[in-house]
C-alpha cells in the first residue's frame, strides 16, 4: 500500500484527491483517521480569518468611487451583461446542518471501490464498522442512498433557514462539516460516473462555503435576500434531485 | 446600468478576498475599486467559458499582487506596513500567552506565507476554486499550484496547531 502523506489528506479534505480508494483507506485506519481529523481541525482554524465588516451599502460606496472613472471605451451590450448577471445570480443559502467527522469517516467507506457486486443496499446512517462488515456491498446504490440522506438534511436545514425570522442561527463549524461531506459525496459521485449528481453537488459547494465563512455576518437585508432565493429556487432544485435519487431506475 | 448591479453584487466578496490577500483594510478598499476599473476596461476580452467569477477573481488577485509588490519595494527603503508588522509580531509571540488572540494568530500565519501560497490557499479554502481553476487564475501550472497549496497548508498547520483544542 502506498504511504499516505499529509498532502494526500489535504487533497482529501478539499475533495480533490484522485485516488478513489483513499477515503476508504483513511476511514479503515484509526491512525489515518486521527491524522485526517487533526488536519481538519487545524485547517478549520483558518476560518478565524474574518475580514473587517463593511456596511451593507458598501457596493454603492464602491460604485460612487468609481463611477466617474468609467470611461465609455467599451460599453458592453445589455444582453450580454444580463446573461452574465443571471449566471452570477446563483442562489445562496444558509443552513445549520450537523455532521461530525465521524460521519465523514463513515462516508469515506462508501467511496471505496467495491463495485460489480450483487445488489445489497445499506442504510445511509450505518456506522463504519457495520459498513465494513458487509460483503458484496453495492457502493453505487449506497452512495445514492447516502447522498439522498445528505440532501434530506440540507432540505431540513434550508427550510428552517428560509422560514427563520431575525438573525440566522447558522453555526459555521457545522456548516464546514457539511461542506467537507459534500465534497466527499461529489468526488464519489464523479468517480462512479454519476455526473449529473456530481455537477449538482459541485454547484452547492460555493453556497456551502458562503454559509460557512460569510453568512453568519450577513446583514438583515442580505439574509432576507438569501432566504428568498432559497425559497424560490434552491429548495425546489434540491427536492427534485432528491426525488430522482429515490427512484433507483433513474441514472444520475 | 448593469455594471452597477455587478459592482453592488460583488463588492463585499471582492473586499473579503482582497483583504485576505493583502491583510490591510484600506488597501483592500483600493484594490476593490481598482479591480472593478480593470474589469470595466477588460470586459471586451472576457470569454464566457472562463466563468465570470473566476475572471473577476483573477483581476482582484492580480491587483492585490501588484499592491503587495509595491509594498515590498517600499519596505526596502522604509519600515514595513504597520499592519503587517503588527501581524508578524503577533506570529512570534510566545505560545504560553493565555491571552492569545486566535484571529490575530491566524492572520499573522497567513501573512507569513508567500504571496502565491496565500493566494492559492485563499482561493481554495474560502472561494472554493479547484486547484486547476486556481492555476489558471494565478497563471501557473497545475502542479506548481498544487505544491503552493501544500506548502501553504504545511506552514499554516505549524502555526495553527497550538490553537486547536484537544
Amino acid at each position: 500500500m502506498k504511504h499516505i502523506t499529509d498532502d494526500d489528506l489535504t487533497l482529501l479534505y478539499y475533495g480533490e484527491h484522485e485516488n478513489p480508494d483513499l477515503a476508504a483507506e483513511v476511514a479503515r485506519s484509526p491512525e489515518l483517521s486521527q491524522r485526517f481529523e487533526t488536519l481538519s481541525a487545524e485547517l478549520m482554524r483558518i476560518d478565524e480569518l474574518m475580514p473587517p465588516v463593511r456596511k451593507d451599502d458598501y457596493g454603492s460606496e464602491v460604485w460612487r468611487q468609481i463611477e466617474s472613472r468609467l470611461t465609455p471605451d467599451y460599453v458592453p451590450a445589455a444582453s450580454r451583461w444580463k446573461t452574465w448577471f443571471s449566471n452570477m445570480m446563483q442562489p445562496r443559502f444558509s443552513l445549520a446542518g450537523a455532521l461530525s467527522l465521524a460521519l465523514v469517516a463513515s462516508l469515506a467507506f462508501m467511496l471505496g471501490r467495491q463495485a460489480n457486486q450483487p445488489d445489497q443496499l445499506a442504510p445511509a446512517t450505518m456506522d463504519t464498522q457495520t459498513v465494513a462488515a458487509i460483503p458484496g456491498l453495492d457502493t453505487g446504490r449506497l452512495l445514492t442512498a447516502s447522498v439522498s440522506g445528505h440532501l434530506d438534511q440540507l432540505n431540513l436545514e434550508l427550510t428552517r433557514f428560509a422560514n427563520e425570522s431575525g438573525a440566522a442561527s447558522t453555526e459555521a463549524e457545522r456548516a464546514t462539516d457539511m461542506l467537507v461531506a459534500n465534497r466527499l459525496y461529489r468526488k464519489a459521485a464523479a468517480d462512479q460516473g454519476k455526473h449529473q449528481l456530481a455537477q449538482f453537488l459541485a454547484e452547492l459547494e460555493p453556497l456551502l462555503i458562503e454559509l460557512a465563512y460569510e453568512a453568519h455576518k450577513a446583514s438583515p437585508q442580505t439574509l432576507n435576500r438569501m432566504q428568498q432565493e432559497v425559497r424560490d429556487t434552491l429548495l425546489f432544485r434540491l427536492r427534485v434531485m432528491n426525488q430522482q435519487l429515490k427512484q433507483p431506475q433513474i441514472s444520475t | 446600468m448593469a455594471f452597477r448591479e455587478l459592482v453592488l453584487e460583488h463588492s463585499h466578496a471582492m473586499f473579503r478576498l482582497a483583504w485576505r490577500l493583502c491583510g490591510d483594510e484600506n488597501a483592500a478598499d483600493d484594490i476593490v475599486q481598482e479591480a472593478f476599473l480593470k474589469a470595466w476596461r477588460k470586459i471586451g476580452g472576457f470569454r464566457m467559458q472562463s466563468g465570470f467569477r473566476s475572471w473577476l477573481h483573477r483581476i482582484t488577485v492580480n491587483t492585490a499582487m501588484d499592491y503587495l509588490r509595491k509594498q515590498s519595494r517600499v519596505s526596502r527603503h522604509e519600515t514595513g506596513a504597520p499592519e503587517l508588522e503588527h501581524m508578524a509580531a503577533g506570529a512570534s509571540q510566545p505560545r504560553h500567552d493565555i491571552q492569545i488572540d486566535v484571529q490575530e494568530q491566524a492572520h499573522a500565519a497567513m501573512m507569513n506565507l508567500s504571496d502565491t501560497e496565500r493566494a492559492a490557499l485563499m482561493l481554495r479554502h474560502f472561494e472554493g476554486h479547484t486547484i486547476k481553476e486556481i492555476a489558471q487564475i494565478l497563471d501557473m501550472s497545475t502542479s506548481a499550484c498544487k505544491q503552493a497549496v501544500f506548502r501553504a497548508v504545511k506552514k499554516m498547520r505549524i502555526e495553527l496547531a497550538p490553537l486547536v483544542t484537544t
